[in-house]
Parts: C-alpha cells; structure tokens; sequence
C-alpha cells in the first residue's frame, strides 16, 4: 500500500479526539478500509468521503464526554481522596490542627493587614481625571543647601499658566483649609472648607446631590456645602435648602454675610485627602486681598488639568524656573523652583527631600505587603514541613496506590486536592475572624474597613489565595511523595533522603530568619519611637494646655490671661501664632548684618508674648529674655540654629529685620524641636511685637487636670461665649505627629508575634513527630541509663543548631532594614547590637521551650512503654 | 414489546447482522445494507445503532484479525444474542399480529 493511499491526516486526528475510546479501533479500521476502498476508484473523492464521514461521526453516542473514558472512575478517585484525606485529619487531629491553625491566623492576618493596603492604595483613586491632575509644588532653596517644598504657589504663576501654556486645560487654584464659624439663626458652628476657583469641581470628581442648576462658585456671596452641613442645619428638609442663606463669618475678609447655598455634595468619603465641608468662591477673596499677587508669596494650593502625560513633561520643565525669571528684579526673593506631582500619587508619595519626592506613605505599605506575604509564606511551609516529615505514615499507603497502579500524576494530585482542602477550609475560617477580628484592628489603625462580602473581587481573591496557598503548600509533598519506591514504600521504611530532610531544615531556617527579623525590626522601631516621644524637646511640653483664642479674644489677651492666672492651679500662661512643637510659619524676606543676597533663607517666626520662655520651660543660652511686651516690642530672640545661619560671633545686639519690622536680637534660646522628629530644627526668631495675631493661649497647670481644664473652659466661654471650647493637650498634639508610626510599631509588634507563633507552631509539629520517631532509641538510651536532661539535650540539639543559623542570617538583613528606616528620621537612636542578640534570643528560648515541650513527654515515658511494641 | 424494543433501522442492522452471521462488521453490514435494500447508510449512524444494540444485549462483539487494508486496525465482529433473536421476532410477531387485524376490505381500493 502506498502512502498516499493512508487516510488525510487531519480528520484522523480529529476523530481520535473525539471518538470513545472503546469505539475507536474499529470506527477507525472501518474508514480506513472504506478509504482504501474508494481510493482505488477516485481518490480526490475518496478524501472528501472521509472528511464527510468523520463530521458524521460527531454525534452523541460517539463523541466521547470531556471525560467521559474515566467519569466513573475518576468519581471513585475523588471521592477516595476525600474520604482518605477525610480521615487522615480526624486520625490525626492534633496535625491537622497545627496546620490548621497555622494557616487560619496567617491567612487572617495577612488579609487583615490586604485590606488595611488596599485602602491606603485607594486614597484619592476616586477622580475620574486624577491621572491628570497635578498639583504644583515650590521648592525653596536656602543658604545652608537644604530645600524646603510648599504647596503654596504665588498666584501670578497660577495666571501665567493658565493664559500661556496651551498644554494645560485647566487651572485649579484652592486656598488653605479655613475655619469658619457658619451660622442659622443662633445656631453656630465651626466648619472647614476652601476658597476655590469655580472649575474646582469639574475638574475633582465630587458627587453634587442637589444644585440649582447656576454656575456654582462664581458669584460672590454663594456657597458650595456637603450633606452633612446641610443635615446639620436643616435637618429633613435639607435637600430643599439650596436657595436658602447661611450666615458665615469670613474671618479673612473681615466679614459676616448671608451666603446663598447653591449646591451640596455628598460628604467627602475617608479615603480623601482634600477634607472640606464647604466651598466659597475665590474670586472676592483675590479682588481684597493684593498681597497675593506678588510672586514672592506663596499663596494657593494649585492644580493643573493635564490631559497628555507627554505634555506634563513639557509643562513641568517649562515651569520649574517662572519664579526666579519673574524675581529677577526683587533682592530679597530666594531661589525657588517649580515642580510638578501627580495629584492621585500625593497621598502615597508625599515625603520631599530636598526638593525631591522620596517615597513617603508608600513605604509602609511596602513594608506590609512584604510582612502579609511572609506571613503566608511561614503559614505554607508548615503544611509542607508537616506533611513531608510524615510521609512515612502515608507510605503504606502510597505503596499501595502504586501497586493497583496509580500513577504519579494521581497520587500528586490527591496531595494537591489535600492542600488545596486544607487551605480551602483555613481560607473559609480566616474569614470569619477577619469578620470577628475587623472592629478591633479598626479602632487600632484608626479607619473604617470593610470586608466587603457581596463584591465578586472579594470572592475571586479568596479564590485566587486558596489556588496560590493550596499549590504553595501542596508542590513539595506532591512532587516528592510520590517518588518513593514501591516496595520501600509498602515495607514503611522510606529511607528519608538527605536533600528532603535538608530543604525541610531549610525552610525551618527560613521561618525563624523571618520572624527574627521582624523581633529584631519591632524592636527597633519600638526604641525609636520610644526615644522620639520621650526626647527632651527643649521645652517642656508636660501639663500644658493650648486653648483656641477664637473671635476678638486675642485683642483682650491681657484680661484673659488675668482672669486664668487667679485660678491657683494655673501656673503661667502665654500665647503663640502656633503650636511651639508643629510650627511652620515662616519669612523669607528676614534681613540682616552680613546676609548673602544671593541665597535664600527661610526662618520661622513667632510671635508670643513676654511669659513664652518660661512658660514652656525653654532655655535661654544668651543674652537675656523678654522683659516685658512693651519694652521689647521691637526686640527678638533667636534659636541657636538661626545664630548659626546668620553667622554672628556674638548675635546679641545685632540688627534684624523681617515682615517691615526692625529691632535687635537680645538673646538666644537653646534648640527646642519646633518639628517631627523626622526632619532638622529649623531657624527661628520669637518676637513679641504684636501678640494679638496670636491665636493659642498655652496655660501651664498643675494639680487636678479635670477640674482645671473646666475652670479654664469657664473662663474662656466668659470671654467668647458664643464659641465652643477647643482645646489639647500639648503633649498629646505631640504623640499625634507620629501617629503612622506608632501604627506601623503596633502593627509591627502584632505580626512579629504572629509568625513567632506560626513558626513555632510548625517547628513543634516536627518537633513531636522527630520525639515520636526516636521514641524507641530514646528508650534504649534510658535503659542504658540516660538521663532526661540528656534526653532532652539530644533532641533538641539539632533545632538549636537551625536556629542560631536563623539568627546569624537574619542580622545582615535586620541591619540593612533598621537602618534605611532609622534614615528617615533626623534624630534617631544608635542601632545597638544588644537588640539584634535580645531577638535573637527571644526567637531562640522561645523556639527551643516549644521543642523540649513536646521532647520532655517523650523524655520522660516509661521506656517499657516504647520498647514493648518490638 | 418492552425490553425488546428496537426501531426500524435497529432491525435492519440487527437482521443483516444475521445475515452475515460470521462476517459482520462494519463495512460489511454498510455495505450488505446499500446492497440489498438501495438505500445509503453513513458509518456514524451506524455505529451508533451497533453501539446501542450492543448496550441492549442484543448483539456481542468480539475483535477479529488486524489488517493492512485498515491501517493495521482490528475488526470488530457482531453477533446476535438470543436476545436479539427474541427482539426480531417479537417484532415480527407484532408486525403479524397486526397484519392479521387487519380487515380484507381495508386493502380494497378499487372504488376509492
């Protein structure tokens, strides 16, 4: 028979495809012979008779089910490695738990520390255009190299791109966050909200509820407000107050007008970072206030509606020099640049250094993600770690799989199916104490997260982590179980081989490197913060209370602080433009004796009244202190950085100017931390030349803290009764600055516990199989006389050598780690080699206590017992 | 007729089946079919009647010699089963039953 004259190809395949198997022999010897048969007559025809005849074959009764050959069977097989699996976790309950539980609080906890992650990721993704909104930073460069970075840019440069540069549709300028008292009737309340232009809301994705159809933010004396003000007022019927007047004291324009509600929007949701309850127009508030159209002052917050990210690189090198070009003329003005960042990235990226973006939020949610993986990761090998060291209770059964000839594929995937089951049922549990778990996480880090059980992406993520953490957990047994021999297999005695009891060490070593690191990591982050918030900060922020001086209280500061100072627990009082440990009010027209025209420099001012030194226990280092306001009205004090700056041999006496003030400085006041600990002390000059702008009262207490705190609030509602009492504590503001970062060390501590837990939780599953396995040898070793300290020593000996390895690789890494984040602060603790040998003994006793619990049951049993059975 | 139901082209394969008696398998029986009774009979319908004869128990069938004219592959052999034989004459039987009922006048059509 030639060759031509075989059958074409293709339709052959295909009927092998899809034919029953059990028909297919003779289905197919039937064609060929037809084939044969019509070839000798007409073969083109002949071809096309097949192809015909293998089309009509494809119909029910031929064509085989997708698995139609092995449905029954491979029903039976399912349903035997349920069952088999089924009763392997009953017969072993205490395994199946440790997995169990491994996996239960891994999962949880990373799932718990996801959703934390994908809220931080979601800040501000809501806009529709937020890809291309940018907003416009100031970088301002300072004699002593550093770079300070404002979001207040001169509105002149807002104008000049909006009329010249064609890339940029939209130009969005909003003011810093007001706090107006907003009134119906007598019904007061102080609300927060912007001066913004009237494209501010075409261009933020801010859901309008209710609108009276009219260009909203354009005509003075109108007003944008949320739901929540509206609710706030006019109860039920607040969806019909558009139209309606509120009274609204606008302490910048130095008025109190009825302004017409034009729109509401919905209350801004949590996960913004622009929080206002209110919007005005802008336009009156230019058109009063001159000063912000000169370049030199940094004014509004500006966005720029980019379309063509191409075109934001045009933009942002067009920009970067328009201050300085237009500052030419202008000596005091310092050396600043523009520079241009992605609204939607603002929240993660917010840190600048130097003038550049370095990471900021982002970090920590790199960091979490790295800890929730880890976590997983630990939870996954104790299920491998557990379920190779016992495979040789499986033996017997996977000989005997083989020999009524299961083939490898099969038995790897009953151990698939078994992960897969397990992690199914710890994925099914871990959602239920998320659930249980999520109130308390939400009060710790401070939000309002939600499992959202009815979106499909949450199902499709558990999903996806059950596939992920099954196969993890289920690749080494079942690539390796099923290599065993079948006669070593069925006798029970596989010999276990180096590289598996090697790899399973490994991943012990892995499990305890990691939680190390994250002991050693806690306990560094917990030094540091314990040395920020315990550092001497120059002034005594102890038992002292900053009260808001609203209305014209700060023009009847001598009164007021009469009246508080006859209350015997009140021991001093003072005022300030600010909180002394948060301040960043600042010039950069100061001039002196001896100052470089050419650089700029940026230095704070304050401005308090003559008791501001003493009341906040802060050091003179030279010269003299106020003496009083009158007589040193036009006389300054420096702090000891600012004397540096300006370079003096001897400050005192010497001539400085700023805001059109002139006077001299009389003394110096010690370094006090006027920032976060994360960034240098800054120059400053205390002046009390007008402490009326002042706008905090900072009382100095002693004694019963309750009842002084409601004879201050007594006083003060005497002088401003129409306002609330506002108050804080002055060392409570300061905790709050680091309230990320005690976040993060609680969470941290929370997780280091955890995979020590996990960890452990593996190492005595093998622990107490090894103990199980020597039993007999341990009984020998008695009966020669061993004694159970040495049994003891025995058995734990080779974890002891895991773990030091662990500790020893966890060091270079714990360093690198501790100190990038160290980096971030300015003032920071040493990185102490005590604490790294603390971790790695902790990980160790606490490791090494979880072995000899389980080596002491076997250390002490009756060797009959265990040598009885040979 | 219950168990021994079989339709109209089942008994035409389960009779030439017969009629082949040793050599009926696939082509065989196409092929005696579009002999003997001028019609065209495609492979994959009957297979499948083979195939569900055979699941009624009214055929066996067993594998035969590999030939090169089928690409090496065997042939299947059909025989009928007692059950078989039963079915085809209880088929036959009702066909005569009926037949016998049938009134002569029925068939006159001459003054139709």
């Amino acid at each position: 028979m030639s060759r031509d004259s075989s059958p074409p190809k293709i339709p052959l395949r295909l009927l092998r495809w899809f034919c029953k198997e059990e028909l297919l022999e003779d289905v197919e010897g039937d064609l060929s012979e037809l084939f044969a048969d019509r070839y000798a007559t007409d073969p083109a025809k002949a071809k096309i008779k097949f192809i015909q005849d293998v089309l009509m074959l494809f119909r029910p009764g031929i064509v085989r089910g997708i698995h139609i050959p092995n449905r029954i069977i491979h029903q039976a097989m399912v349903k035997n490695f349920l069952k088999i699996a089924f009763r392997n976790a009953i017969r072993y309950k205490g395994y199946t738990l440790l997995n169990l539980l491994g996996l239960v609080v891994g999962i949880a906890a990373s799932m718990l520390i996801i959703l934390w992650i994908s809220y931080e990721r979601g800040v501000d993704q809501f806009h529709q255009k937020g890809d291309q909104i940018y907003q416009v930073f100031r970088n301002m460069n300072q004699s002593n190299g550093m770079v300070a970075t404002s979001s207040a840019i001169p509105k002149p440069a807002a104008d000049l791109v909006a009329a010249e540069y064609p890339q940029v549709e939209e130009v969005v300028l909003m003011s810093w966050s007001l706090d107006f008292q907003i009134a119906l009737g007598d019904q007061n309340m102080e609300e927060e909200g912007h001066y913004v232009s009237p494209n501010f809301l075409e261009t933020f994705s801010f859901e309008l509820v209710e609108s009276d159809g009219e260009d909203m933010l354009h005509a003075p004396q109108t007003m944008v407000i949320s739901e929540r003000l509206a609710k706030k007022h006019f109860k039920e019927d607040w969806k019909t107050s558009i139209g309606q007047t509120l009274r609204v004291d606008d302490s910048y324009l130095s008025t109190s007008e009825d302004v017409k509600i034009v729109g509401i929007f919905k209350d801004i949701p949590d996960n913004s970072t622009l929080q206002f309850d209110f919007l005005l127009p802008i336009e009156p508030f230019v058109r009063q206030s001159s000063w912000v159209d000169n370049w030199g002052n940094g004014s509004f917050q500006t966005f720029l509606v980019i379309s063509d990210p191409k075109n934001s690189e045009v933009v942002a090198d067009r920009i970067f020099d328009e201050i300085n070009t237009h500052t030419q003329d202008n000596d005091l003005a310092g050396d600043e640049t523009l520079i241009l960042h992605r609204f939607d990235k603002k929240y993660l990226y917010s840190n600048f250094e130097n003038g550049v973006i370095a990471g900021g939020r982002i970090d920590y949610v790199r960091m979490m993600t790295i800890i929730a993986s880890f976590l997983l990761l630990i939870a996954c090998i104790n299920f491998m770690n557990l379920s190779t060291a016992r495979s040789a209770r499986r033996s017997k059964e996977i000989g005997l799989r083989k020999v009524m000839g299961a083939r490898k594929g099969s038995i790897s995937s009953q151990f698939f199916l078994e992960a897969m089951l397990l992690t199914g049922l710890a994925v099914i549990l871990s959602v239920g104490v998320v659930l249980l778990l999520l109130p308390y996480f939400n009060t710790l880090v401070g939000l309002e997260l939600k499992l959202d059980l009815s979106a499909g992406i949450t199902w499709v993520f558990l999903g996806g982590l059950t596939l992920i953490l099954g196969a993890l957990s289920g690749l080494y047994p079942a690539l390796l179980l099923p290599t065993y021999g079948i006669t070593d297999a069925i006798k029970g005695g596989v010999k276990r081989s180096k590289t598996s009891t090697y790899f399973r060490k490994g991943l012990v070593v892995f499990q305890f490197t990691i939680s190390t690191l994250l002991i050693i990591g806690t306990t560094i982050i917990y030094q540091q913060m314990n040395y920020v918030l315990s550092k001497d900060l120059g002034l005594d922020k102890e038992n002292v209370i900053a009260v808001m001086m609203n209305a014209d209280l700060p023009k009847r500061i001598p009164s007021y602080k009469a009246e508080l100072l006859r209350l015997p627990e009140v021991q001093s009082v003072t005022v300030a433009t600010g909180n002394p440990i948060n301040y960043g009010r600042s010039t950069s027209s100061a001039n002196w004796t001896g100052r470089d025209p050419n650089a700029g420099h940026e230095i704070n001012v304050i401005i308090v009244d003559e008791d501001f030194v003493q009341t906040m226990g802060m050091k003179i280092v030279a010269g003299r202190d106020f003496t009083s306001q009158l007589n040193d009205s036009t006389n300054f004090l420096i702090n000891e950085v600012a004397a540096e700056l300006m370079g003096f041999e001897n400050p005192i006496e010497q001539k400085l100017s700023f805001w059109g003030i002139e006077g001299n400085i009389v003394g110096v006041v010690k370094n006090f931390h006027m920032r976060d600990m994360h960034r240098p002390i800054a120059p400053l000059i205390i002046t009390c030349f007008d402490p009326s702008d002042a706008y905090l009262a900072l009382v100095k207490i002693s004694g019963d803290t309750p009842k002084v705190l409601a004879s201050i609030e007594e006083v003060t509602d005497s002088f401003t009764p129409e306002y609330e009492f506002d108050y804080a504590f002055l060392d409570d503001l300061y905790a709050r600055q680091y309230r990320d970062e005690q976040l993060i060390s609680r969470l941290a501590a929370i997780f280091a516990v955890m995979s020590i837990f996990i960890s452990c939780l593996g190492l005595f599953g093998l622990a107490s199989y090894s103990a199980e396995q020597r039993s007999r040898e341990i009984g020998i070793r008695k009966v020669h006389g061993a004694r159970v300290q040495q049994i003891l020593l025995l058995l734990s000996g080779d974890y002891s050598k895991l773990m030091v390895l662990s500790f020893l690789i966890s060091i270079p890494f714990a360093f690198y780690a501790a100190r990038s984040w160290l980096e971030g602060f300015e003032f920071r603790v040493e990185i102490n080699p005590l604490l790294f040998l603390l971790g790695g003994l902790v990980t160790f006793v606490i490791a090494i206590l979880t072995v000899v619990s389980k080596s002491y049951q076997v250390a002490t049993l009756n060797p009959v017992k265990s040598l009885k059975d040979e | 007729m219950g168990k021994y139901a079989i339709g109209e082209f089942e008994e035409i394969v389960l009779l030439t089946v017969a009629i082949l008696y040793e050599n009926a398998y696939g082509i065989s029986i196409k092929e005696e079919i579009e002999s003997r009774l001028d019609r065209k009979v495609s492979v994959g319908a009957m297979r499948t009647a083979l195939d569900r004869l055979e699941k009624k128990g009214f055929l066996v069938s067993e594998f035969g010699e590999a030939t090169a004219q089928r690409g090496g592959k065997r042939k299947r052999f059909f025989k009928v089963t007692p059950a078989g034989k039963k079915a085809l004459e209880e088929n036959m039987d009702a066909r005569k039953k009926l037949w016998a009922a049938i009134p002569p006048i029925a068939f006159e059509f001459k003054f139709s």
